[in-house]
C-alpha cells in the first residue's frame, strides 16, 4: 500500500492503495465515480476510457501508481452541466441503446476533438474503433462525433 | 407439455419449475380492472389491478388485487407514467409509456417516466422474446384511454355539457360548441372522484400524433452524463464485493479448497462456498472470495486454491462434438415433419443442392459483465436483490429457492441493464449474490471479470445442419430435406419439452398442418415433399438463448441454400422466394395469437427491399448485392447488402460492406428512433457474430479469454451505411429486438457468393478466410 496523490475532475485526491490497483477500480470503488465502466480489464473495449493529462486512456489497464501526480478527467467531470459538445451531440442523435459503453465512447470523442477539431470520416473511424459498442450503435456514434465537432466549432 | 405461450407467461410470472427462456408470443389476455384515486399531489391517479397469472400455482401467485399505479396527472399539468419493465437497450422504458401517452392525448414534453417498483404484486414483469410491446399493447392503450375519458367526463361535468360533445387536444379537453377548453391538470382532481368508464373507445390510428414518430430515449441524458444507472453501479453502505471461482470444466464442482493465500490478499474478508442447485441454469457451484473492493476480490480469487471434481465432460472438445453432429447427420434421432415422398422426390429432381453447414458456440458477451448485488437482513430473514435483472419474477423465485426462504421475503429491483442478448433471461447471478449475501449476513455485489464472464456463459448452441433442396426441370422446388444437429437448450436446462423445440423452429418445411407447427414459427411453404429431422448430441457445454436463438443459424442455412439453388438453376432468387411463400389462407390461426404469421406481409417486405436496395440491378463496379428475408416473433424483415471484397497479399479476403438496405413490417411502428436503432444494431450484431463469433471448446473448457481472442465487431468493420425502412402499417405492433438478426448473415454470404462465386457454409466466416 502507498499513498498516491492525483487530481480527479479538478479535485485533489489521496488514495492509500496498492500501486498496482487499476485506476478504474480506484475511481469506481474508492472514489465512487461509477460513470467509468468496466468492460474487459485488458484495454480491448474502451468502456473504461478516461482522460489522463488530456489523453484518452484505458483506466482498466493503468495502474493507479502511474496516475500519481496527474490530472484525471472522468465522464462525471467532462462538463459542469452535462453539456460538453459530445454529450449534447450524443443526446441529440439519441445514440445509446443499453448505454453501457457510451461514457467511454464520449471520452474518446472528446479527446479526439481536442486534437483534431474537424475530423474526417477516416479519422473518426480510427479514433473510435478502440471502443466497442456491443449494441452496435456505430452509425449513430459516427454521426454524433460529426455533430459534436460542429457544436464545438460554434461554441 | 406446455406451449411456448405458456412458457413465456410462466417466465414472466417467475414460475421456474422448468427453467426457461422463451421466444414466442404474448401471454394470454388477463383480466384486469382499472381503478382511480386522488394522488397525494391532488391529482388523478389511474391504476390497474390484474388478476394474477399463475393462478394454477397459488403459492407463487402472490397477493392479488394490489393496484398498479400507471398514470398520475398533477394539477400543474405534469403527467407521471410508470414503466414496469426492465430497460436493456431496446427502448421499452420509452416506448411503452408512449402508448399510454398517445391514448391519453398527452403532451409528451410534460410526461415523466417513473420506475415502477418490481414486486410480485404487479403481476408478470420481465422482457424478452421481442415481446414487451406485444404483451403490453392492450393494457397500455386501455389505461391511457380510460384516463382520457375521465378527464373528458370531468370537463363535461364542470361545463354541464354532454361528454360526447367534448374532445381532446394536446393535454387539454375542448368543447367546440361553446369554445371552451381546459388543461388536463385543472381537471385531474374532479376526475379522481368519478366512476371508471368501461369499454372506452381507443383512438383511431389516423389520429396518432406520437406513435410512429421519433422520440428520444427517456434516460439518454443520464447515460451520457455517466449517472449510476446500471447493476454494476449499485452501491450500498458497507457493501462487499465478491468474485466466484467456478470449475473451468462444464458442470464440475469444488471438492475442497484452500483459502489461506486468498485470505492474505489485502482487503479479502471472507471465502464462501456456493453449493449450486441441481439445475445449472439456476445456480452454478463455486467458491466466492469476498473483499472490500472489486480488485481485491479478483486478486483473492486468483490466490484461491480449489480442487475440482471435473465431472464427466473433461475431455470434450470441438472435435468430439463435431463427431457427434456428423453421426446425427448420418442418422438423425427424430423426424419432426415428413410430408410427400422425400426420397423419391430427391431422386427424381432435376437439380439438387446438397450442403452441410456448421455453427460454433457463441457468447453473449454483454458489455456489462456478470454482476448482481444482494443484501441479506438477518433480523427479518429478507433478501433485497438489485442488479441488471431482465426477468425479475424469475429472479425472485430462483433466489427464494437458492437460499431456501419464502418468495415473499425476496425483494427484487431491476436496474438499467448493460446489454442482454439473451444472457439475462436466466437469473443465476441473482441467486449467486443472494447466497453470498446470506453467508456473510450483509450487502455484497457478486461480479465477474471478462475472462470469467466469457468462460461461464450459457452459449448459443453449436450446430451442424444438412439441407438438400431439389428442383424439377421447370425450376420449381419440389423437395426439401433438412437435418438439424444442435445442442438442445431444453436438455441443458432440464426442460420437459422436446429437445428439438428450442432448435428447430424457423425451418421451412412443408405446408403448415397444425397450430402446433405454427406456434413454433415454422414458415409454411408450398414444397410438396418435405422432411425435417433433428438430433441432439450429449454434451456438458452450457447453452442458453442468444438473440433470435436458433433463427440465426436456421435462417442462414435456409436463405443461403435458396440463393444457391437459384444461381444453380439460373432463376431469380426473388421469384424463387415468392413461390415458396404460402397464401394467407393456408396458414391456420391460433385463437390466442393476435399477430398470426401472414405470408402476404413477408411478400410485401421482400418486394420492397428488392426495390429499395436495387437488388437485381447492376451494382457499382467491383461490388455485388445479396438478399435474405426472415419472419421472427411476429415481425418480418429483409435486407439487401452491397459489398466488395479485397484479396490482399495474404489469404485473407477483406470484405467491405458499403450499404445495407433493410425493410421491416412490425405492424404499427411505435418509436421510429428505437426501431431504427434496433435495425442498425441488429444488422451490426448479426454481422459481427457471423464473421467472428466463436467460443472454441477444448478439454471440457471454453477457450475464449477476452476480447482479444473473442472478437466483437468495431466501428471500422461495421457497414458504412444502414438504411432502415418500416412498412407504414396500422396492424397490431410486434417486437423488433431480434427480427433484424436472422436475415443479415445470409444476405452478406449471398452477396459474397454473387461477387466471388464462393459459398460460405460455416460460421464464423473468418474460418473461410473472409474478414472485415
Amino acid at each position: 500500500m502507498a499513498v498516491i496523490s492525483l487530481t480527479v475532475n479538478n479535485r485533489p485526491v489521496q488514495l492509500d492503495l496498492d500501486p498496482d490497483t487499476p485506476l478504474l477500480w480506484a475511481l469506481r470503488d474508492h472514489l465512487n465515480l461509477v460513470g467509468t465502466k468496466f468492460g474487459c480489464g485488458g484495454g480491448f473495449c474502451g468502456a473504461c476510457t478516461v482522460h489522463v493529462d488530456g489523453v484518452a486512456t484505458r483506466s482498466c489497464s493503468t495502474p493507479i501508481g502511474r496516475a500519481a501526480g496527474k490530472r484525471v478527467t472522468t465522464i462525471e467531470g467532462l462538463s459542469a452541466d452535462g453539456d460538453h459538445p459530445a454529450q449534447r451531440a450524443w443526446e441529440d442523435i439519441d445514440v445509446p441503446q443499453c448505454g453501457y459503453c457510451q461514457a467511454g465512447q464520449i471520452m474518446s470523442c472528446a479527446a479526439l476533438l481536442e486534437r483534431t477539431p474537424n475530423p474526417t470520416d477516416e479519422e473518426i473511424t480510427t479514433a473510435m474503433s478502440g471502443n466497442i459498442c456491443r449494441c452496435g450503435t456505430y452509425i449513430r456514434i459516427k454521426e454524433a462525433v460529426k455533430l459534436a465537432a460542429t457544436l464545438r466549432a460554434s461554441r | 407439455m406446455r406451449s411456448r405461450r405458456e412458457v413465456l407467461r410462466d417466465a414472466k410470472q417467475g414460475i421456474i419449475e422448468e427453467p426457461s427462456d422463451f421466444s414466442s408470443r404474448p401471454s394470454a389476455s388477463r383480466r384486469s380492472f382499472i381503478t382511480v384515486g386522488l394522488a397525494a399531489t391532488g391529482g388523478l391517479l389511474v391504476a390497474m389491478r390484474m388478476e394474477p397469472l399463475g393462478a394454477q400455482s397459488p403459492a407463487l401467485a402472490g397477493p392479488a388485487g394490489f393496484p398498479i399505479d400507471y398514470i398520475q396527472i398533477d394539477p400543474d399539468d405534469r403527467v407521471l407514467i410508470w414503466s414496469a419493465q426492465p430497460e436493456m437497450g431496446e427502448g421499452t422504458k420509452t416506448s411503452l409509456p408512449m402508448i399510454v401517452a398517445e391514448e391519453l392525448d398527452a403532451d409528451w414534453s410534460k410526461v415523466r417516466i417513473g420506475d415502477a417498483p418490481l414486486d410480485r404484486k404487479y403481476g408478470g414483469q420481465g422482457v424478452g422474446g421481442s415481446d414487451a410491446i406485444r404483451s403490453d399493447w392492450d393494457n397500455m392503450r386501455r389505461i391511457g384511454a380510460t384516463a382520457r375519458a375521465l378527464l373528458i367526463a370531468s370537463a363535461a361535468a364542470e361545463w354541464r355539457v354532454p361528454a360526447g360533445e367534448c374532445d381532446t387536444g394536446a393535454h387539454m379537453v375542448r368543447h367546440r360548441a361553446s369554445n371552451r377548453e381546459a388543461r388536463y391538470g385543472t381537471l385531474a382532481a374532479r376526475a379522481a372522484t368519478l366512476s371508471v368508464p368501461q369499454d372506452v373507445a381507443l383512438k383511431d390510428p389516423s389520429r396518432y400524433r406520437l406513435l410512429g414518430t421519433r422520440v428520444k430515449g427517456i434516460d439518454t441524458h443520464k447515460v451520457v452524463t455517466g449517472q449510476p444507472l446500471f447493476g454494476i453501479d449499485v452501491r450500498l453502505p458497507n457493501m462487499k464485493f465478491a468474485a466466484v471461482a467456478k470449475c473451468p470444466v462444464f458442470n464440475g464442482r469444488p471438492i475442497k479448497f484452500d483459502a489461506t493465500r486468498a485470505r492474505q490478499v489485502p482487503g479479502v474478508r471472507d471465502v464462501v462456498e456456493i453449493k449450486g442447485l441441481d439445475n445449472p441454469t439456476l445456480l452454478m457451484p463455486g467458491v466466492a472470495v469476498v473483499a472490500d473492493s472489486t480488485w481485491a476480490a479478483f486478486k483473492g480469487r486468483e490466490a484461491l486454491v480449489v480442487q475440482w471434481d471435473e465431472g464427466p465432460h473433461a475431455s470434450e472438445s470441438n472435435a468430439s462434438i463435431t463427431a457427434q453432429f456428423q453421426k446425427i447427420l448420418a442418422d438423425p434421432q427424430e423426424t419432426l415433419h415428413n410430408s410427400g415422398r422425400i426420397d423419391d422426390a430427391l431422386a427424381a429432381a432435376a437439380t439438387v443442392v446438397d450442403n452441410t453447414y456448421s455453427f460454433p458456440f457463441v457468447s453473449h458477451a454483454t458489455l456489462e459483465p456478470h454482476n448482481c448485488t444482494a443484501d441479506f437482513r438477518p433480523d427479518t430473514g429478507e433478501v433485497w436483490v438489485r442488479g441488471p435483472i431482465q426477468m425479475p419474477m424469475s429472479a425472485q423465485t430462483t433466489v427464494a429457492r437458492a437460499i431456501g426462504i419464502a418468495v415473499n421475503k425476496v425483494h427484487v429491483h431491476s436496474t438499467r441493464i448493460g446489454g442482454g442478448f439473451g444472457r439475462r433471461l436466466l437469473s443465476d447471478y441473482a441467486a449467486e449474490a443472494a447466497v453470498v449475501a446470506r453467508a456473510i449476513g450483509g450487502p455484497v455485489m457478486v461480479i465477474d471479470n471478462r475472462e470469467g464472464d466469457l468462460q461461464h456463459d450459457y452459449y448459443r448452441p453449436a450446430a451442424m445442419q444438412r439441407l438438400r433442396v431439389g428442383a424439377d426441370a421447370q425450376g420449381k422446388i419440389v423437395a426439401w430435406d433438412h437435418i438439424i444437429a444442435s445442442c438442445s437448450r431444453n436438455v441443458y436446462r432440464k426442460d420437459s419439452r422436446g429437445p428439438h423445440s428450442t432448435e428447430s423452429y424457423g425451418s421451412y418445411v412443408g405446408r403448415v398442418q397444425s397450430i402446433e407447427q405454427l406456434d413454433a414459427d415454422l414458415q409454411p411453404t408450398k414444397i410438396p415433399n418435405a422432411r425435417l429431422r433433428y438430433g441432439n448430441p450429449l454434451t456438458g457445454v452450457a447453452t442458453g438463448a442468444w438473440r433470435a436463438p436458433a433463427h440465426v443459424v436456421n435462417a442462414f442455412t435456409i436463405e443461403t441454400s435458396i440463393d444457391e439453388l437459384a444461381a444453380t438453376i439460373k432463376r431469380s432468387p426473388v421469384d424463387l422466394r415468392l413461390e415458396l411463400l404460402a397464401d394467407t389462407a393456408d396458414v391456420p390461426k391460433a385463437a390466442d395469437d393476435p399477430s398470426p404469421y401472414d405470408p402476404a406481409r413477408m411478400r410485401r417486405v421482400l418486394l420492397e427491399v428488392v426495390e429499395r436496395g436495387g437488388f437485381g440491378k447492376p451494382a457499382p463496379n467491383g461490388r455485388a448485392r445479396g438478399l435474405a428475408m426472415h419472419h421472427t416473433f411476429g415481425s418480418y424483415c429483409a435486407h439487401v447488402v452491397e459489398l466488395s471484397v479485397n484479396t490482399g497479399a495474404t489469404s485473407e479476403k477483406r470484405v467491405t460492406i458499403h450499404k445495407v438496405v433493410s425493410v421491416a413490417d412490425l405492424g404499427q411502428p411505435i418509436n421510429l428512433s428505437m426501431l431504427e436503432a434496433q435495425m442498425q444494431g441488429g444488422v451490426i450484431d448479426g454481422i459481427g457474430a457471423a464473421f467472428f463469433g466463436e467460443v472454441p471448446i477444448a478439454n471440457g473448457r471454453a477457450q475464449s479469454r477476452n476480447f482479444g481472442d473473442y472478437r466483437l465487431i468495431r466501428m471500422r468493420e461495421a457497414p458504412r451505411a444502414i438504411e432502415a425502412h418500416f412498412i407504414d402499417s396500422r396492424l397490431r405492433p410486434t417486437g423488433f429486438g431480434e427480427p433484424p438478426l436472422p436475415p443479415i448473415a445470409p444476405a452478406v454470404a449471398n452477396a459474397i457468393a454473387a461477387l466471388t462465386g464462393e459459398r460460405i457454409r460455416m460460421m464464423p466466416f473468418s474460418k473461410s478466410g473472409f474478414v472485415l
